[in-house]
């Protein structure tokens, strides 16, 4: 998740697989495809209905990969906005809990636990890495082709060559936002 | 009949249920979601987005996923 919210300029989001022992225990970052900008991030309907699809294909609860919400925030904030309110209410509403996770930029994070049984309420709950458990190693050049896959820029530089470009480097060469923009200004003109 | 059906909301399911022959998409999702709005759901059904008059048959998989889901910083 670290790697994903640095790799573009732009928010990303996805959905926490965790694990079915403890359902609180995010395992894996997923993403799907998304339309994203420097302040939004708007998942694809129909990616997040194939995203569901496999996950039951896999074997996996829909508690376990459907609950977690996590996204991005620029800047040094993860308060969430009225957006991530309105979205957390009406998409994840009618279960019996769920989590509306953000990290910021900036290293600051929140995550609220809502759920909807008995009297129902919501909590803030702490956020830590579980440095006890298993991971497996670091795979940048996948990480990042998961970016590519996913992530379609929003606003003025949204598709096209800037895309392409990025797309060119993506598993080859890691670019700093700086130097995407200079060789996105250079394949432009 | 027997259909799979896939939702998110309360405890989430994804497992068979047993439907009456003739049930249409529509009728399945005022049953399993009830006072809920369709538009706030992309509704598949064997994962090609369906109709709601469409009538289900035996052995379809049909889900329920939200959509919209949109997040953005505070101004």
């Amino acid at each position: 998740m670290l790697f994903l919210r640095d790799v573009g300029s732009t928010e990303v989001g996805g959905f926490g697989l965790t694990n079915p022992q403890d359902l609180l225990f995010v395992e894996d970052f997923v993403m799907v495809q998304q339309v994203c900008s420097a302040v939004t991030v708007a998942f694809d309907d129909d990616s997040v209905a194939e995203f569901f699809d496999q996950q039951i294909d896999a074997g996996r609860r829909p508690e376990t990969f459907g609950r977690v919400w996590i996204h991005s925030h620029p800047g040094t904030s993860a308060e969430p906005s009225n957006v991530d309110e309105e979205t957390f209410a009406r998409v994840f509403g009618r279960s019996d809990w769920a989590v509306m996770a953000i990290l910021a930029r900036g290293g600051q994070t929140y995550a609220r636990l809502q759920y909807h049984v008995g009297p129902g309420g919501s909590l803030q709950i702490p956020v830590a890495v579980d440095w006890s458990q298993p991971f497996e190693a670091t795979d940048w050049t996948a990480w990042q082709q998961e970016y590519v896959d996913n992530v379609r820029r929003d606003g003025p530089l949204r598709g096209g060559t800037f895309d392409k470009i990025r797309t060119s480097h993506a598993v080859t060469e890691f670019l700093t936002d700086h130097e995407w923009l200079l060789q996105t200004e250079k394949g432009m003109s | 009949m027997k259909c799979m059906y896939i939702n998110n909301d309360g405890a989430g399911f994804a497992d068979y249920i047993e439907i009456p022959e003739g049930t249409t998409v529509a009728q399945l999702f005022a049953q399993r979601v009830p006072g809920g709005q369709p538009s706030d759901y992309l509704i598949r059904v064997n994962r090609q987005p369906a109709v709601a008059d469409q009538v289900l048959e035996a052995g379809d998989r049909i889900s329920f996923t939200p959509t919209k889901i949109e997040g953005a910083c505070p101004a």
